[in-house]
């Protein structure tokens, strides 16, 4: 189902959450919501649900307004930031919670239930659980019950909230692998919410990125991380260096003095040499080096006294031998130019 | 994580703490010895007192004091108050908490400070209140008279006085809980096309059960034992308004000792079985909060 949310706006007292955001999920698609905190992005997620409702704006599903329309009605899959599992209940009886609540005309049988919950728990491959409570699974667990529990009323739509928030580094790894995997084999359209551009970067088809309560680019993990619409979403999917510059003629120059526009370069594209390779390059002094990862992290400081991150290939350090307190020479291979704005300033 | 491998620093911390804030043993002893001889000069003994008073003149004075028709009256008009101020408490206290601890509105706090008001009053003006309102020279007395309605010095003034007096237990135990459970179980419930009905039935009731029970508990045992308010407006007409507690002053100023004790034993063994069913419902409700805590600690 196609999800549509048109011209949004909401406000809690003084705070604007939503700032007139439009925003369109065609049918099938697995779309990260991602931003800082405050950016909006949950606010969003829950008007969808009907867990909110906007000021001015609405809300369509296949083309259908549903802005009337409770949480109750809708019949969306919402995966709660910290499960919501009833704690009174057990594995069993939270997955087949949506099934009994309903109508009777409308329930399955005591039968039917039972077959779902437990295809339900081979799916989340957690069968041999069913008659524990809530507080004796481990967090990775609790994500899947709480996964199984909105996928179990087969829901139009599959909207979570911070869904990885809560879990150590290698479980959220796990889990948004299976989560790509899940959405492959039943193609649900699915919504995420997170902050971390990462976890979007790898799992969604498309990432929304928001900001103060407005979207700043729509588009592939591709052309979001490559082709930024703005300095911010540049800013915020990844480690940036920032210099005042100027653009002339095609050309961009680094200056030491405020200009009009912001220089932003990714420490991975630029490079460090002993001799300036007659192209652009600037001086600076070396301060700290990390050899630690993949990448070697070097801190530089610029002819300009400004600070400079380089990420460096491990064969390309090796071949280079730097030493701390070293001059160099440092060449950006790939730049970004925006004008500025105080987004970009305060997202430093 | 690290904790896991490491020694618990918090144990090792305890352990010192514990040596070093303790006193010398003769310091310790004493303080027992005072803490026990005041428990049991405040509390076992006049315990004791009750009930061995009350069968001094042996087991059929007793049992003849407890059939006798006044105390039967007495026991069952308890009984009647109770019953029916408790259950009613009961639904008023759970969609206080529910309003207080999953919305916000204004005058919230002054909805608070309202429901704790009976604790602050004195229970006897807690009864004049409602002679002042139902009484003949009250607000609605010549109202009620002409249509010989009969609050004051009758059934329906006692019940209303325990109820004002008994009004916050229930609340002021439900409230803090309900806050601490936040609403995303409820969301989660709506989200899976559960009613408003169903919600509350299957997911916030379930989730408050032994607060409210314990609260229940305190309620009852205060609204059978309930003297000051009850006894401004009872009237103390033997067999029809009074409760147990009045009966057994009334017995007790006649010097009949005996039955009076054996009145009050009753009462004694409600707060024993009140207290010990208040120990288990305690007991459960905080394996229920240190497993609410596990979880969200878990969650952050």
């Amino acid at each position: 189902m196609s999800i549509e949310a048109v011209n949004i706006t909401k406000r809690f007292g003084q705070f604007t959450a939503l700032d007139n955001v439009s925003l369109e999920i065609p049918s099938g698609e697995l779309v990260a919501l991602l931003g800082p905190s405050g950016s909006g992005k949950t606010t969003l997620l829950r008007i969808i649900a009907g867990l909110e409702f906007p000021d001015i704006g609405t809300v369509r599903f296949d083309g259908r307004d549903i802005s009337d329309r409770s949480a109750q009605e809708r019949r969306v899959g919402f995966v709660f930031q910290h499960y919501a599992l009833f704690r009174h209940m057990t594995v069993f009886e939270n997955i087949a919670f949506g099934l009994q609540v309903r109508p009777r005309e409308f329930r399955p049988s005591r039968n039917q239930i039972r077959t779902k919950v437990h295809n339900l728990l081979k799916l989340i491959q957690l069968e041999n659980l069913a008659d524990r409570y809530p507080s004796q699974l481990s967090g990775g667990q609790r994500q899947r019950v709480a996964l199984a529990r909105a996928l179990a009323v087969e829901p139009s739509v599959l909207l979570l909230d911070e869904p990885f928030g809560a879990l150590d580094a290698k479980v959220r790894m796990e889990l948004r692998r299976w989560l790509r995997q899940l959405h492959d084999e039943i193609h649900i359209t699915s919504v995420f919410v997170t902050h971390d551009q990462e976890e979007a970067l790898e799992v969604a088809d498309r990432v929304v990125v928001m900001n103060e309560g407005r979207i700043e680019q729509v588009g592939s993990p591709d052309d979001v991380y490559n082709r930024p619409a703005s300095a911010f979403v540049y800013n915020f999917l990844g480690n940036v260096n920032l210099f005042h510059g100027r653009v002339e003629e095609d050309k961009t120059y680094i200056h030491e003095v405020e200009t009009g526009h912001v220089v932003y370069v990714r420490p991975h594209l630029l490079d460090i040499a002993r001799l300036p390779n007659g192209g652009s390059h600037f001086r600076a002094r070396i301060k700290h080096i990390n050899a630690a990862g993949p990448l070697v992290k070097v801190e530089a400081i610029a002819e300009w006294g400004d600070p400079v991150r380089v990420e460096l290939p491990q064969e390309r350090f090796r071949s280079l031998q730097l030493m701390k307190n070293e001059e160099v020479f440092i060449i950006p291979k790939d730049v970004q130019v925006f004008p500025v704005r105080n987004e970009a300033a305060r997202a430093k | 994580m690290a904790s896991i491998t490491l020694p618990n620093p918090g144990v090792l911390a305890a352990s010192r703490a514990v040596q070093a804030t303790t006193e010398q043993p003769w310091v310790r002893w004493s303080l027992i010895a005072i803490a026990v001889a005041f428990l049991g000069v405040f509390l076992f003994l006049p315990l004791a007192i009750v009930f061995s008073s009350a069968l001094e003149r042996g087991v059929s004075v007793y049992v003849g004091a407890l059939r006798e028709p006044d105390a039967m009256a007495a026991i069952k008009l308890t009984l009647i108050a109770a019953g029916i101020s408790v259950p009613l408490n009961m639904i008023f206290g759970i969609t206080a908490a529910w309003a207080i601890g999953k919305f916000d509105f204004l005058g919230k706090s002054l909805l608070i400070t309202l429901i704790d008001l009976p604790f602050s009053v004195s229970p006897v003006v807690s009864g004049l209140i409602y002679v002042l309102i139902f009484g003949l020279q009250g607000l609605l007395g010549p109202w009620l008279a002409a249509h010989d309605l009969k609050i004051i010095f009758a059934v329906p003034g006692i019940v209303l006085a325990t109820m004002f007096v008994t009004f916050p237990f229930v609340a002021r135990e439900l409230i803090p809980l309900v806050e601490a459970q936040g609403t995303e179980e409820e969301e989660a419930a709506l989200t899976l096309g559960a009613s408003g009905w169903q919600t509350f039935w299957r997911v916030t009731l379930p989730n408050v059960k032994w607060g409210l029970l314990y609260g229940v508990i305190l309620c009852n045992a205060r609204a059978m034992g309930e003297f000051g308010a009850v006894s401004v407006v009872s009237g103390h007409i033997r067999g029809r308004t009074n409760t147990m507690p009045l009966h057994i002053e009334i017995l007790y100023n006649e010097y009949q000792f005996a039955p009076a004790f054996a009145v009050a034993s009753l009462l004694a063994l409600l707060a024993l079985a009140t207290l010990l069913a208040k120990t288990v419902v305690e007991w459960k409700a905080r394996q229920q909060s240190t497993e609410l805590q596990r979880m969200s600690g878990e969650a952050l």
